[in-house]
């Protein structure tokens, strides 16, 4: 086996509580050097508490943070090698834009051409070469978040952290940004941690995802992976759009659900075990009666400027949603055809370790 | 609009009545005779005897030295405790200290200066200007106070985590982040302690000696034997720097303002 990388980043069995209330329990993952991560999940997730544990802004009461492979628990944020872009900014107003991205490397004391060459090429970085002199009230929403990138840069972190930078821009500007950002991460070569709760935004920019809920990880892997393989009920229906439907695993390679006998590729786990099947909308056909394997009634039709969203019901009364490129008309009795492949089974309660080992257990033969 | 007519001529009417006597006063100062009834003419005699009286006038300038100190080592002392108590997290300690504070806001000032006198006799401090002074500090602390911690309450705690991200220590974060976000405060505490101080007549007639007196006590003691016109003009140019004090915490308070909402 090849000797692995060692992870930059390393938390152990993290927890931590404010007043009795415990944000995050038993978090572990590892963040390897020079990639681009996102942590993805709802509202109150516990995405900002792992940054601010990152930065050190929080201490974890359980648990070990790893930096570089030493213990970083006890060192405080002002002397670990991260930095943070933070969601509203946090620009400082009574300094102009040359002295907000100056902070730092002032503050390391190093020579004023050192630092006047560094804040310029920060500036030149995020396309803000001429607004050195303005005062941060002058700068538009956009051109703040680049200040705020500049700045944290300036200081040459080994990882940075960015907390929802994009959530407060238009939708034009945020997808400009989306690929700048990218850019820069590929440029510098240094590791992103991103957090951000638009699973678009995270599937289009990331290397390497983790899901969060509940102060929990719920599942971390590439952006395809956790898109075709979704570990829960969670994961698959926040990510993209989804069907899911309750069934049975006959045996391997057999899934029963709305009735019906389907082959599929999941296999590992026990004979008749109750499941549940996720089928995307984008992977099912509405095909002549004849051809499907179910039948649906077409309830409600919509175009989305790529594709028509059509919503359909068997006639079990269950409601299946599909992308289709032609329209369809509503009322109309059409089949619902899938492949194998297009079905995911998953069980319910399996831990990520379980998940993967069972994954591996088939698929690696 | 027949309202708002009647709304600003009352309102008017009710600022000349409040004006009258301060108008009265500045004109007589200006009076050629010797008292407020009957006008001798107009004249700077008034003036001129003002500034020949060296007695009034080193009082005067004690009056403004004592101001300047109390209000600069209250704004001080009152901006370390602002900072001090902001670090409270528990709400009960932080409304008890407050509660004191504000106790000693609404407090009369005749009892502050019994107080303190008590206090002076007991540890047998001599009354003179330390004793009016550290008198003056302690009744501006809490207005002090009451200026700045709003604004810290206010200030937006990202700037201090940006600050610490940045590789700030405790030192650099108050010096270059917190002062300068609540320095508008910090001003316009200081203005509002220095004319409290200038004012102060109750505390300063309790806790002051012999040899150390400032203008308000100086003017009761003298006003005792006939108001002279000299008081008059004393009055009437205090009455002036009164204006510019006010003019300048105004210009400090809007300036503060429109810069706190450029930063929202
Ligand atoms: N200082 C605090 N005191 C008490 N509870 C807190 C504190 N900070 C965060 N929490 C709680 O911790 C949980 C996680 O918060 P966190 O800020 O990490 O969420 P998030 O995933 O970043 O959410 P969002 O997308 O809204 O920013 C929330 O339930 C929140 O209420
Ligand atoms: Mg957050």
């Amino acid at each position: 086996m090849d000797k692995k990388v060692l992870p930059v980043i390393e938390f152990k069995n993290v927890g931590l509580s404010f007043d009795n209330n415990t944000i995050l329990k038993n978090v572990s993952f590892e963040i390897e050097a020079g990639q681009f991560y996102t942590l993805l999940g709802p509202s109150g997730s516990g995405k900002s508490t792992i940054l601010n544990l990152i930065s050190g802004q929080l201490s974890a009461d359980a648990g070990e943070i790893l930096f570089d492979g030493k213990v970083i628990n006890n060192i405080p944020a002002e002397s670990r090698r991260v930095n943070t872009v933070f969601q509203n900014y946090a620009l400082f107003p009574n300094m102009t834009v040359f002295d907000n991205v100056a902070f730092g490397p002032k503050l390391k004391k190093l020579p004023k051409d050192t630092i006047k060459a560094k804040v310029r090429e920060m500036l030149a970085l995020v396309k803000l070469e001429a607004f050195e002199n303005r005062a941060i009230q002058e700068l538009s929403g956009g051109q703040k978040q680049r200040v705020a990138i500049a700045r944290a840069l300036a200081n040459e972190p080994d990882v940075l952290l960015l907390d929802e930078p994009l959530s407060a821009l238009d939708y034009k500007l945020r997808k400009q940004m989306q690929s700048e950002l990218r850019a820069i991460q590929k440029r510098l070569g240094i590791t992103f941690i991103f957090v951000t709760h638009d699973q678009e935004e995270a599937l289009a920019m990331s290397d390497w995802i983790f899901i969060m809920n509940d102060g929990k990880i719920q599942q971390n892997g590439t952006p395809v992976d956790i898109y075709d393989e979704p570990i829960n009920h969670f994961v698959a229906d926040f990510i993209g759009e989804s069907n899911i439907v309750n069934g049975v695993m006959k045996q391997d390679y057999l899934v029963n659900f709305v009735g019906k006998d389907f082959e599929n590729l999941d296999a590992g786990m026990r004979p008749n075990e109750a499941v549940e099947v996720v089928l995307r909308p984008e992977d099912l056909d509405l095909v002549p009666i004849e051809q499907g394997k179910l039948v649906v009634t077409i309830a409600d039709q919509s175009f989305r400027g790529d594709f028509y969203e059509i919503t359909a019901i068997d006639d079990d009364g269950n409601e299946w949603k599909v992308q289709a490129t032609n329209p369809s008309s509503v009322g109309a009795r059409v089949g619902l055809d899938f492949g194998p492949e297009d079905i995911h089974v998953m069980r319910f309660n399996e831990s990520e370790d379980d998940f993967d080992a069972r994954i591996e257990s088939y698929e690696g033969e | 609009m027949q309202k708002k007519l009647l709304g600003n001529s009352y309102l008017l009417l009710v600022m000349i009545l409040l004006y009258i006597p301060i108008i009265f006063l500045v004109v007589y100062s200006f009076n050629g005779g010797t008292i407020m009834s009957g006008w001798g003419g107009f004249s700077f005699v008034h003036y001129q005897e003002l500034f020949a009286d060296t007695r009034l006038l080193k009082i005067l300038l004690d009056t403004f030295i004592l101001a300047i100190s109390s209000a600069t080592i209250a704004a001080f002392i009152g901006t370390v405790g602002a900072l001090f108590l902001d670090g409270i997290q528990n709400k009960k300690t932080l409304n008890t200290f407050l509660s004191f504070n504000n106790v000693l806001l609404v407090s009369p000032d005749v009892t502050i200066g019994v107080s303190f006198l008590i206090l002076f006799t007991i540890l047998g401090f001599s009354l003179g200007f330390v004793s009016v002074l550290v008198s003056h500090i302690a009744f501006s602390i809490p207005i002090v106070l009451l200026m700045v911690l709003p604004r810290l309450r206010e200030m937006d705690n990202t700037l201090v985590m940006a600050a610490r991200d940045l590789g700030a220590k405790r030192g650099t974060i108050l010096s270059q982040i917190v002062i300068p976000e609540i320095w508008p405060s910090i001003m316009a505490g200081f203005l509002l302690a220095l004319t409290y101080s200038l004012d102060d007549f109750a505390v300063t007639f309790f806790v002051t000696g012999n040899g150390f007196s400032t203008l308000s006590v100086e003017i009761y003691s003298r006003a005792r034997q006939g108001v002279s016109l000299e008081i008059n003009a004393l009055s009437a140019l205090m009455f002036a720097v009164s204006l510019l004090l006010v003019f300048t915490y105004y210009l400090y308070t809007t300036y503060a303002d429109k810069k706190a909402r450029l930063t929202k």
